[in-house]
C-alpha cells in the first residue's frame, strides 16, 4: 500500500501553517468556494512531482504574507516512512530532501507517483497541441527517466540549432554548421517519438477501458500520435523520415528561424466515436475523455509500480451526471490507492453509497478540521 | 556586522573563485589572516608566477611552461596518436591515468552557437592542419558527454574522416568500482548500446 500519511503546510497559498493527518484510503475535501480545497491538493501534488499542476511559476505558490513556503510529507510505501521535506524562499532557493538527504528534483519525479483530475484538464482536450505535449512530457518524463533526461538535451539542442538558423551571418556555410546538430537532433528526436508512441498506444488501451466504463460502452475513444515526421507505423524508418524531412524544409526553417521537424511541434489526435474531440464532441465527452485519460495514466503508475498512485480529484463530481459519478466511484473503489476528493457541494448520499470508511476535512479559509466517518457495516 | 574595509575587500576577491561563496570566502580570508606574512607572500607569488610562466602550447593547446608542452617535446610519445579534449584540464585528467602515451590537442571549448562559439572560436583548422601534417593514424574524440560535446565531436568526425585512417570517440559507460545499481538510467542504457563481445 501506497500513500501519504500526514503533511504539514506552512506559507503555502492561503495556507498560514496547517497540520494534517490522512486516512490512508478515502479523503473528502469539503468547503465552499475560494476556502483553500485545492491549495491542499496542490500541496500534495506539489510534494510529488515538485511542480504545481496550475502554474509554472513557484513564488505563486508562497503565502502572500510570508517570504517561503514549507511542506513536510510523510508517505508511507511498502511499509516503509518517507519523510519528503520541500522549501522554497522567495529568491528561488528550492530545497528537497528525502528523510533529511538531500535529493536532485528530477530523481524524484518517479517516487511516489500522485495523479491529479482537476477541471483545467479539459484542456488538454479542448486547447492547441502545446497543451497536450506538455502532457505527453510529463507523464512520459514520470515514467521514464531515460526520456525526461533526453527531452532536455533535445530542448538544449533544439536552442543551440535555432539560433544557428537565426543567425543570417553563417548563410554561406550553414548547412555545414548545421549538421553536428542536425545528428543530435534526429537521433534524440527519433527516440523521444519512438517513447511518445509507445506512451499513448498504453495511455489508449487503458483510457478506452475507462470510457467505456463511464459511458456504459455506448461510445468509443481512441488517440493517435501526429508527428511531424511520417513513419507510417515503422518506428525504425523514423531517423530516416526524420533527415529528409529537415532537408525538405531547410529554406523554410531559414525563412523562419527555427526548427519545423520534430517531436516539439507533435501532437497526438482524441478522437470520440471516430471524431476530432477537440471539434466534434460536447463539453461532457471532453470532460469524459480528460478523465479517461487521466484515469489511463493511474493505470500506468500501477502497472509500472505494482501500487496505485495517489489520486486528487478537484472538484469533479459537480460537472458530471449522476450515473457517470457513480461509474467514478466505482472506479475508485476498486482501485486500491488512496483517493482525495475535494468539493463544494454535498456528496453525503454517494459516499455513503460507497460504504467505506473515510476522513472529511472541512475546510474554511486557510484552515482544516477533521473528522472520521466509520463504514456502517 | 560591516567587515572592516580590507577583509571585506579581501571576502569580496575570494567571491570571485567558481564554488566559492560568501561563506566560504569568509573562511578562507580568516585563514588567510592566521597565516605568517611569509606565507601569505609565497601564496600570492605562486599565483603571480603561474599567471606568468604558463601559456598555452602552440602545437596542441595545453598548459605549457615553454613554447611547446612537455607532451609534444616528448619523443617517447606516440606521434600517431591524438587526442582531442575540450579544455586544458582534461589533459592533466587523462594523463592521470598514465595509459594513455599519444599527443594531444585542446580545443579550448566546445560548439555552442548560443555562446556565439563555432568552429572559428575552437582550435579546429589547426587540429585539421596536425591531422594533414603529420601522419596521425588515429584520432580519438574526448569531448564531455553532453549535447555541446556530442556536437562537437560529431563535427570533427565531419571534418578528419577524410583525412584520418580512424576517428573514435571514447566510450560513455559505468564507473569502475560502482556498483550497476548506482548508475544512472541514462548511463546505463548507453553502457548497453556500448557493449563489446568478452
Amino acid at each position: 500500500m501506497f500513500y501519504i500519511d500526514n503533511l504539514l503546510i506552512k506559507g503555502f497559498r492561503n495556507y498560514r501553517q496547517q497540520q494534517l493527518q490522512f486516512h490512508p484510503h478515502l479523503n473528502i475535501l469539503i468547503g465552499d468556494n475560494a476556502q483553500g480545497k485545492t491549495n491542499l491538493l496542490e500541496s500534495i501534488y506539489y510534494l510529488s512531482v515538485t511542480r504545481s499542476f496550475r502554474t509554472n511559476h513557484d513564488q505563486e505558490l508562497t503565502h502572500w504574507e510570508e517570504q517561503s513556503l514549507y511542506l513536510k510529507g510523510t508517505f508511507i510505501k511498502n511499509g516503509f516512512n518517507h519523510v519528503v521535506q520541500i522549501s522554497y524562499l522567495q529568491n528561488g532557493r528550492f530545497k528537497l530532501t528525502i528523510n533529511n538527504d538531500p535529493v536532485n528534483r528530477y530523481d524524484h519525479l518517479q517516487q511516489f507517483p500522485v495523479v491529479v483530475f482537476s477541471p483545467d484538464d479539459l484542456q488538454i482536450v479542448r486547447e492547441g497541441p502545446s497543451i497536450r505535449r506538455r502532457f505527453i512530457n510529463l507523464e512520459a518524463s514520470r515514467l521514464s527517466p531515460k526520456y525526461f533526461k533526453e527531452l532536455r538535451a533535445y530542448q538544449r539542442v533544439l536552442l543551440q540549432r535555432n539560433h544557428l538558423l537565426k543567425d543570417k551571418q553563417n548563410r554561406r556555410q550553414i548547412n555545414v554548421l548545421l549538421e553536428p546538430w542536425d545528428q543530435s537532433l534526429i537521433a534524440l528526436g527519433s527516440n523521444i517519438i519512438r517513447y511518445r508512441v509507445e506512451v499513448i498506444s498504453d495511455l489508449e488501451k487503458e483510457a478506452q477501458l475507462f470510457f467505456n466504463l463511464m459511458t456504459n460502452s455506448r461510445e468509443t475513444l481512441s488517440l493517435s500520435y501526429l508527428s511531424t515526421v511520417n513513419y507510417c507505423d515503422d518506428l525504425l524508418e523514423i531517423p530516416k523520415n526524420f533527415h529528409s524531412a529537415l532537408m525538405t524544409k531547410r529554406d523554410q526553417e531559414f525563412n523562419r528561424g527555427s526548427t519545423a521537424i520534430g517531436p516539439h511541434l507533435d501532437d497526438f489526435k482524441i478522437l470520440i466515436n471516430g471524431y476530432d474531440a477537440r471539434r466534434f464532441s460536447s463539453q461532457g465527452q471532453k470532460r469524459t475523455a480528460a478523465l479517461a485519460l487521466k484515469m489511463a495514466e493511474v493505470y500506468l503508475f500501477k502497472r509500472q509500480n505494482h501500487e496505485g498512485p495517489i489520486i486528487l480529484l478537484d472538484d469533479v463530481f459537480s460537472e458530471f451526471d449522476i450515473n457517470r459519478k457513480i461509474h467514478l466511484l466505482d472506479f475508485l473503489r476498486d482501485n486500491s490507492g488512496q483517493c482525495f476528493i475535494s468539493t463544494a457541494v454535498d456528496l453525503n448520499n454517494l459516499i455513503e453509497s460507497l460504504n467505506r470508511e473515510h476522513k472529511i476535512f472541512s475546510i474554511r479559509q486557510g484552515c482544516a478540521s477533521d473528522e472520521i466517518v466509520r463504514s456502517s457495516s | 556586522m560591516a567587515y572592516p574595509v580590507s577583509l571585506k575587500k579581501l571576502v569580496d576577491v575570494l567571491c570571485r573563485f567558481p564554488g566559492i561563496g560568501q561563506k566560504t570566502a569568509q573562511r578562507l580570508a580568516f585563514y588567510l589572516l592566521g597565516c605568517s606574512r611569509e606565507d601569505v607572500i609565497a601564496i600570492a607569488r605562486a599565483m603571480v608566477e603561474a599567471k606568468d610562466r604558463l601559456t598555452f602550447c602552440v602545437i596542441c593547446g595545453s598548459l605549457a611552461e615553454a613554447e611547446s608542452c612537455s607532451y609534444c617535446s616528448d619523443p617517447g610519445r606516440d606521434q600517431s596518436l591524438l587526442c582531442v579534449v575540450q579544455e586544458p584540464r582534461d589533459v592533466l585528467v587523462l594523463e592521470r591515468t598514465g595509459q594513455y602515451r599519444g599527443l594531444y590537442h585542446v580545443l579550448h571549448g566546445a560548439l555552442s552557437p548560443l555562446d556565439g562559439i563555432g568552429p572559428e572560436e575552437l582550435k579546429l583548422d589547426q587540429l585539421v592542419r596536425r591531422v594533414e601534417d603529420k601522419n596521425v593514424g588515429e584520432v580519438i574524440v574526448a569531448t564531455n558527454p553532453n549535447v555541446e560535446g556530442d556536437a562537437t565531436a560529431a563535427y570533427i568526425a565531419m571534418l578528419l574522416k577524410p583525412l584520418a585512417s580512424r576517428v573514435t570517440r571514447i566510450a560513455f559507460g559505468l564507473p569502475v568500482g560502482g556498483d550497476i545499481e548506482y548508475a544512472d538510467d541514462l548511463t546505463l542504457s548507453r553502457s548497453l548500446e556500448g557493449r563489446r563481445e568478452i
